[in-house]
């Protein structure tokens, strides 16, 4: 699973860089299309969601959905797996 | 059905203000409504006049979208004619407290099995930040710029006095506690009122040295405070400080209920 901000949604409100556990969501830089700053992504693959849902068969954490007064947070089907680069820090 | 089928999709993005806490409340009773497995052509909503009530217009079952403060007698037409269906009010404090306050004591008294949603931000949001009979003492609105000087209504005493069979308070950041506690009122037989602040950055926030939506969620954080908590503090002498409000789940009886399931 993949997090995803629905751009066309989000408002540029922050309230989920404020709820989220995992401090996944930062403030935004520049404007997105429609001329709001929307949150960018640090590391989405630290989700908790985004790891185990399958596994546990439902839902999990969720607070950045259901914080979101703009309905713009939502998870969607990700590829089988695709080879990440990591690079290791000692 | 899943979450995203509840939403009326050609009606999103909603006209709320960024960062205003009706969406949230919006997600979380959408969530609970899908948990439970209702079916979307047995669930009404029912919303009168306001921020909150734009909410009714955001989902893709049946809703009415009535006159200002008559939520309530709608709702209860609504549920007599049709006692199979689930009948959900939004509402505001505005709407609810202040031209409905009559209506609210009588659908209380009469326990119609309805489930009341209140999204109290402090004020009239929609028609420019009026002082509403929520608005705490001291605080600064259009209406008063020196200072409100009246007493808040608690919403919640009310209901427990008018003869709720559910009464709980909860804010806009607990959203797992109020997704539960909706998901508990419409179980529960008998009117359930479930009132939740919201933050307002626009019209209060803006006034009161809460200009963003962040330091909104802190107040509520920092205000809330639990039921058992209260009730220890009670006990021992401590009184309730200036400000701080009581969340939880406040009743649950079962008196005996009009319009219930056939």
């Amino acid at each position: 699973m993949k997090l995803v901000i629905d751009e066309r949604r989000c408002k540029g409100c922050n309230l989920c860089t404020q709820v989220c556990p995992y401090r996944i969501f930062q403030e935004g830089k520049r404007p997105g299309p429609r001329g709001y700053v929307i949150p960018v992504l640090d590391h989405p693959e630290r989700c908790t969601n985004c790891r185990l849902q399958i596994m546990y068969g439902r839902q999990l954490c969720g607070m950045c959905q259901m914080t979101c007064p703009d309905q713009a947070i939502s998870w969607i089907e990700e590829k089988p797996y695709e080879a990440h680069k990591v690079v290791i820090e000692y | 059905m899943t979450l995203e089928d509840w939403y009326r999709q050609d009606r999103l993005p909603h006209i709320y203000c960024a960062g205003c806490g009706n969406g949230t409340i919006l997600n979380c009773t959408l969530r609970a409504v899908n948990e439970l497995g209702l079916v979307q052509d047995r669930t009404t909503f029912v919303s009168g006049i306001g921020c909150s009530s734009r909410a009714a217009g955001y989902t893709s079952s049946d809703s009415l979208h009535t006159t200002h403060g008559r939520a309530l007698p709608f709702a209860t037409g609504v549920k007599l004619v049709k006692p199979e269906n689930d009948v959900i009010v939004f509402t505001g404090d505005g709407d609810l407290s202040a031209i409905g306050g009559n209506h609210f004591i009588h659908a209380c008294r009469r326990n119609i099995d309805l489930t009341v949603i209140c999204m109290n931000n402090n004020i009239y949001g929609m028609t420019g930040g009026q002082g509403s009979p929520c608005t705490p003492y001291g605080a600064i609105t259009t209406t008063t710029p020196y200072g409100m000087h009246e007493m808040p209504f608690d919403l919640c005493a009310v209901a427990e006095a008018a003869g709720a069979n559910y009464v709980a308070r909860w804010t806009s950041f607990h959203v797992k506690e109020l997704t539960e506690a909706i998901r508990t009122g419409i179980e529960t037989p008998g009117l359930s009122f479930i009132e939740v602040m919201a933050q307002c950055p626009t019209s209060f926030g803006s006034k009161n040295k809460m200009k963003q939506v962040s330091q909104m969620i802190d107040m509520f954080r920092t205000n809330a405070v639990l039921k058992g908590k209260a009730e220890r503090d009670r006990a021992a002498g401590i009184p309730l400080a200036p400000g701080k409000f009581i969340v939880g789940e406040l009743v649950r009886r079962s008196n005996p209920v009009l319009g219930g399931r056939p």
